[in-house]
Formats: C-alpha cells, structure tokens, sequence
C-alpha cells in the first residue's frame, strides 16, 4: 500500500518533474518528505520539518511533534493526496504513515488598494486575491459567532475553491437555498474570476436580465454592511471582488460614505445621487420631446434661446442628441481601455472635438453640448459601476420614444422602465420597491432594505 | 388597513377628477349635481364599507376562486365574462380619454394610432405582472406624483385669480333634486375598492377596518370631490361652465408658477396625470386579465413553451383600443362614459347581492363541517 501509493503519485506527477523527493536519515531515525517544490515554502520545510527531525530522540516523538502540528491535514483517498500536494502540501512519509501537512506558500495574499469604488473617508484597503485572507478580513470585521462560512469549489477543470459566507440568524433561508441551488447548477470547466462567475449565475435567464441583480464588490465595509443586513457574500480564490446576493435597486445607490457622514451632508448626497440618476435617464429625452414637440412648456426666452442656438443645425433634435451620445458613449469607453497615460490625450482631443469645435461647425447646439456633459457627469454619480452602465443605456429608449409621442412618450417610457425594474427579481426578493416595513419588523433590525 | 389598500381606493378617485366627472356634473350644475355629489358619496362609503369588510373576512381570496367554491360553473363563467367586460371598458375609457387629451394639448402633431400604441405598449407589458408588482408600481407612481398634484391644488385654492363669489353662486343650487347621471359618475370614484375582486389576493392578513378608516376615506372624498367642482367654478365661473370641453385643464391653465422651471402649470398637470392615468388603466387591466386567467387555462396553448394566450389577448385589446380610438370622438366618448357609469348602477347592486350569497353558502358550509 505505501509503496504503492508513492509509485502512484510519482506517475500522475511524472511530466512535470516538479516533485521534490528528500530523505532525512540519521542514525535509526528514516523519513521520507514529497513535495512539489514551487508551491510550497521552503524555509517553513526547512523550521517545521527538518529541523525537528534531527533535534528528536526517536521516530516516535516525531510522529507525535507532526500529529500535533496545526498545518496537519486529514485525508482518505490517495487523489486527496495528489490534490493536496498540488495545492502545496507537504507529504511525509514515517513508519509506513502518511501525514500531510499545508505549508504552502502564497505569494497573492497583500491586501490591495481599493480603486473602482473608492471614498474619501473610509478604508483605501480593499481585499486580497488568496481566500484565506479574505476570510480573516472578513472574520476580523465582523465578531460574531453566527457567521457561518461554507466552503467549495467551481469549475470542473481548475477545481476554484470559493466561500460562501453568511450570518445564520439574519439570512433569509429560502434565499439561501436558492443561490447554492443556482451554485450548484453551474456546469463550466473554467472559472476564473468572480465577474465571470455573475455572469455564469446569471446565465439562466440571458436575456431578461438587462441589470445587474447580483453586487460585486471589493470594501470589505460594504461587505460587513451586507453580511449584517442578511446577504450572502461569495468570495473566491483569487479574486479580490466579493459577490453579494441577492441585491436589489437601492444597494446599486449606495456609497459606504453615506455611514460616515453626518445626517444632513449623508442625505444630501444621496438626494444628489438620486437627482443624477433622473437626469441623465431622462434629460436627452426631455430635450428631444422638448425642441421637437412642445417648446411652449419652457419659458419664453429659454425658448426662444434654444431655438436660437440650433439655428444652422441641419438634423432634428434627436438624431443631434444621439450624435452626441454615441461620441460621448465613445470616449468614455477609450478612456477605460487605454493604458493612463494616453487616456489623457483621448480625452482632451475629445473633449475639444465635442465641445466647442461641434458647436461651431453647426452640428450641434450650445444647449445640446451642455446638456451631454450634464448627463456625462451624471452617470458617474452612481456609484456601482455596473448600475451606471445599464443606465447608460436606457435612457437611448427614452429618446426613441420620445421623438415618437413628446414628453408624452418620456413620461410612458419612463414608468414602462419603473415597472420592468419592479418586475425583475433577486433570488425571490422583488428588485425595486418602496420600503417595506412589515417585513423588516420579521427580519429585526437588518440594516439593509 | 394596508397602505395599499389605499392606494387602490384613492388612485380611481383621483385619476377620474379631471376627465369626464367634472363635465357631466357641470352639465346637471343646475339640477341637482351638487345633492347628487352628496348622496353619492354617502352610498359610494357605504360601498366601500360592505367590499372592504367582505374581501377582509376572506384574506387572500379573490372572487373567481369563490365563485368556483360556491356557485354552478354556467354561472361562474357569465359572471366573470360581466366583470371581465366592465373593468375592460373602464381601462378603455381612461385610455381613450388621455390619448385624445394627449394628442390635443400636448403633441398635436403626432397621430392618434401612434398614440395610441405607445400608451398600449407599456399597459399591456405591465397588466401581465404580477398582483404584488402591480402594487408596488402604482406605490412609486403615486408617491412621485402625490405632493405635485396636492401642490396644484393648494395653490388653485390660494390663487388670486380664484372668485370665491362663484363658488357661493354654484352653492345656491343646492337644493335641486338630484339626477341619475351625475350621482353614477360622483359613485364611481368611490369604487376603486372593488378592485379587490382580484387584488385581496395580496392582502392575506386580516386587517382592520373601523371608523378611523372610513372617517379618514370620508374625509378625503369629500375634498376630493369639492376641489373637482368647486375650483373650475371658481376659475371659469358658474354660468357658461358647461360648455367646456376640458374645465380643469383650462382651470389648470390659469394658473402660472412665475419662478418656476415651467411656468404654465397646465404641462405639469397633464404629464403627472397621465402618470396617473397611466396605473389606473394598469389597475383596472390586470383586474381583466386576473379574471379571464380564471376563465380560461393559460398553460393550456402553447407554442415551444411560450404561452399564447397572452399574446391573442393583447391583440385583442389592441385591436379594439385602436379602432375604437378612430371612431369616438370627445362627444361620443361623453355619452359613452355615462352610459358606463349609469350601467355601473347595476352592477354595484348585483355584484353585492353576488358577495352575499357567497357568505351565506360558506357559512352553510361552516356549519355543515362542524
């Protein structure tokens, strides 16, 4: 049996002659150590292992130093071994035992600075890519004993280990039963990062999921903020994005700033968030409707204004307005891709080309380039980035309609996307709704609704 | 109660204020509109009180699954057709009046049909919700467009162009003998609560419903109903009132906001009553749909595992919405409207007598079990 296991390993590992073989012999004391010299730390080999060897009496008192060793691992099967040293474990072989110990070594485990969704108070440190890291961050925010972490694993080729992690007493169980339902389901042979694993949860139901009903997230404070309003976060191995489920409108809406700021300047903020959001839905629709169909809603003079400046310009409203927005749509999405120190360029040659030089060849209106860069800024108010970029698309619908039936057609639009948004669904729980206070007396004092 | 139990009642009666209630009433100005608001209202409390109690005793029932526990299924299937009709024909009307409101003051260039369609689009995607989605858009909606609409009211009321003398002239005809017309129409705000037929579904506590409630409901339709007279009156004055087409839009358009973003409020007006309007279809639809889905099995049609059904229904609605939009006009679409809300008259009677037949088999089935 024990020869036999070791010719085993020896053949599964053969082509990549990266298992390490080392014999420590001394006087009547003989054990054997296999591991897989990339992966694991040497220099802990070298203080755990070693070390302890020659300094013991006999092969006994060794055995017992290794049975008592936190790093010890149970196992079963000789494929546990195989994954185990593949994962950098330590094999030794003493008196025809197997004892397996996880000295392996991460070079993946620095907390790394937060930069997609950052603040100005509040942690700049957001997690790292080894899971076991994560975990403590997590554990280290959060003392509660109800806080519940299961372990698995994804992907049917790279075998990715994930955590799913909850509080018992404040998570809804038949959500949960749901998501490891849906975790469960999923049948690829690579999983490389959370992002894809969204998408792949989501994977379900292509096409009627337009926005985004799962969070990610890289503030281990907003995932603290979740775990105690009864949300169920998924980590991963190697990844420094949490999952968090189910998520509905008004998590997409909040900044982890709006916790350290006063009453007033907290509410104000979101107000103001709130207000972008309505602008840059439905201002470009407004406009169209507007300059199009019914310029007496203005006052006078703003009328009057408006009608001046598109003086020259040769097409309608709305084909100006998405002229505008495709260029606009185009240099947002260039400054994303190119590499820093060229999205500066991208952005001033754009910049120059849309403000004034569209104005005055008479392809577009002042009014028209104010109200772009209004709905540009906007649209950067929200603060989780997947939110902003489905926004970013409805509001094309606005316009459509728009130039069909006037404001009219803006307000008919506006309400049909109201009612697709409160129709979606999160793992059960209704996507947008006004507050609910029967069901947070149920769930006690969750800090999410 | 459930705020949105609330939400049900108050929609239908501030949804129908500014359109064809306020036109009939000022037509009967003279004979008897004012002791006709007066005795609606009571009868129109008085059936709010017997639905609200009736759908409470039975939470989380609608009136299809009674009738099939209580009643032979010929009759069922009639019933249902009736209501199926009548909730059809209110969404039709709510419809078909803004799409001509619409088209007149707001986007005169565009054509009825396209109009039409729009409007179509939306209701039809949003009637296939769910009972629950359907409450929580109208919530949205409503708290939106609530404090907009109470703001132009309060400042109609605080106007300095409003002539209170008017108001006191209308005052004096309170002593004509009501008319048959005027008291259906006044009796339709108050029936939103029979959209309970359906929506009880939703409400599966028991809640209660005493005198605060209907005090505070008794308090809101009458202002309700005071603004939707008295204020056009006080705007347009008493003598020639009826020869308005729109009296609260022309009412709306008296008034101007000097240091507002917009300064004629009547666009404010329009764009958040459409809104409204908006879910007082979407309300009165899903009823029809909820209703027909008892009737007729969904699942039973299916084309790779879509639902066909849906689909022939929304054609349907579609096609009668749109070639009816062609045929009325704004005095066709009045004589229209009365002749439903008289049918109402009818119907309210009926359909309790229906709920009390219903209580009496369950009670007898009570007994029988214990």
């Amino acid at each position: 049996m024990f020869n036999e296991t070791i010719t085993w390993l020896k053949q599964q590992l053969n082509n990549t002659n990266e298992l390490t073989q080392k014999t420590l012999e001394i006087e009547d004391k003989l054990s054997f150590i296999y591991f897989i010299s990339s992966l694991v730390d040497i220099e802990m080999i070298q203080k755990v292992l070693i070390k302890p060897f020659f300094e013991m009496p006999s092969e006994d008192y060794f055995e017992a130093y290794l049975q008592s060793l936190p790093q010890q691992l149970d196992f079963q099967t000789k494929e546990e071994i195989l994954s185990n040293l593949l994962s950098g474990s330590v094999l030794v072989a003493l008196k025809d035992k197997f004892i397996i110990l996880n000295l392996s070594k991460s070079h993946v485990d620095q907390v790394q600075e937060i930069n997609i969704e950052p603040t100005i108070h509040g942690s700049h440190y957001g997690l790292s890519e080894s899971l076991i890291t994560n975990i403590n961050i997590i554990r280290n925010y959060y003392h509660q004993a109800t806080l519940t972490v299961e372990k698995s694993t994804v992907g049917k080729l790279n075998n990715l280990e994930y955590a799913l992690l909850y509080d018992k007493d404040k998570v809804k169980k038949d959500v949960l039963k749901k998501f490891k339902k849906r975790m469960k389901t999923i049948d690829k042979e690579l999983i490389l990062s959370s992002s894809q694993l969204i998408s792949h949860i989501n994977n379900r139901d292509k096409l009627t999921s337009y926005f985004p009903t799962i969070l990610l997230t890289e503030r281990p404070d907003r995932i603290i903020y979740n775990i105690a309003g009864g949300k169920i976060i998924v980590l991963m191995e190697g990844s420094t994005l949490a999952i968090v489920a189910p998520a509905v409108f008004f998590d997409f809406m909040v900044s982890m700033e709006d916790n350290y700021h006063s009453f007033w300047i907290s509410n104000f903020l979101r107000a103001l968030r709130y207000l972008g959001l309505l602008v840059c839905i439905l201002l470009p629709g407004l406009y169209v409707a507007v300059t199009t169909y019914s310029p007496e809603i203005l006052r006078v003079e703003l009328a009057l204004t408006i009608s001046g400046s598109r003086v020259g310009v040769p097409y309608p409203p709305y084909i100006e307005v998405l002229f505008m927005l495709f260029f606009m749509e185009l240099l947002v999405e260039a400054s994303i891709r190119l590499p820093r120190a060229m999205s500066a360029t991208a952005t001033t040659v754009g910049g120059l080309i849309l403000g004034t030089a569209a104005t005055e060849a008479n392809l577009t209106s002042n009014i028209m380039i104010i109200i772009i860069s209004a709905v540009a800024i906007s649209t950067f108010v929200i603060p989780i980035n997947e939110m902003s970029f489905a926004i970013r698309t409805v509001r094309l619908a606005l316009i459509i309609f728009a130039s069909i039936f006037g404001l009219a057609g803006v307000v008919l639009a506006a309400i049909g996307f109201l009612m697709y948004l409160v129709n979606l669904n999160s793992y059960g729980e209704p996507y947008l709704r006004f507050y609910n206070y029967r069901k947070k007396k149920e769930r006690g004092e969750a800090l999410n609704e | 109660m459930s705020r949105y139990y609330y939400y049900l009642v108050l929609v239908n009666m501030f949804a129908n204020i500014i359109t064809s209630v306020p036109v009939i009433l000022f037509q009967n100005r003279k004979d008897g509109a004012i002791i006709s608001m007066i005795l609606a209202m009571i009868v129109g409390l008085i059936c709010i009180t017997f639905f609200t109690k009736f759908f409470n005793s039975f939470p989380g029932k609608t009136l299809p699954d009674m009738l099939k526990q209580t009643m032979p299924k010929w009759f069922t299937v009639i019933f249902t057709f009736v209501l199926v009709i009548v909730w059809f024909v209110a969404g039709l009307i709510t419809l078909i009046t803004y799409t001509i409101l619409l088209i007149r003051f707001l986007t005169p260039e565009t054509s009825l049909v396209m109009g039409t369609i729009t409007i179509l689009l939306f209701v039809t995607f949003g009637c296939f919700m769910k009972a629950d989605k359907v409450l929580y858009t109208i919530e949205i909606i409503f708290i939106i467009t609530m404090p907009l609409i109470i703001f132009i009211f309060v400042k109609a009321y605080l106007d300095e162009h409003i002539e209170w003398l008017y108001i006191k002239v209308a005052f004096t005809h309170i002593n004509t003998f009501p008319q048959i017309i005027p008291f259906a129409a006044v009796l339709f705000l108050f029936l939103g609560v029979m959209n309970l037929i359906i929506f009880n579904q939703f409400f599966t506590v028991k809640q209660t419903f005493g005198w605060k409630q209907i005090s505070a409901l008794t308090l809101i339709g009458s202002g309700v109903l005071f603004t939707t007279y008295f204020i056009p009156v006080g705007f347009q004055g008493f003598e020639n009132i009826d020869t308005m087409m729109y009296p609260w839009i022309s009412t709306a358009d008296s008034m101007r906001m000097r240091y507002g973003v917009i300064e004629r409020v009547v666009f404010i007006f329009l764009l958040f009553y459409l809104a409204f309007s908006v879910i007082s279809l979407l309300i009165h639809w899903h009823v029809t749909i909820e209703l027909l889905k008892s009737v007729f099995n969904f699942n039973k049609l299916k084309v790779r595992g879509i639902q066909v059904i849906p689909f022939i229904i929304i054609t349907i609605f579609s096609l009668i919405t749109i070639i009816a939009v062609q045929f009325i006009n704004e005095l066709n679409l009045y004589f229209f409207t009365s002749y439903f809300f008289v049918s109402l008259l009818f119907l309210v009677p009926c359909l309790m007598l229906v709920l009390w037949i219903i209580k009496r088999r369950f009670k007898q089935h009570d007994k029988k079990e214990s």
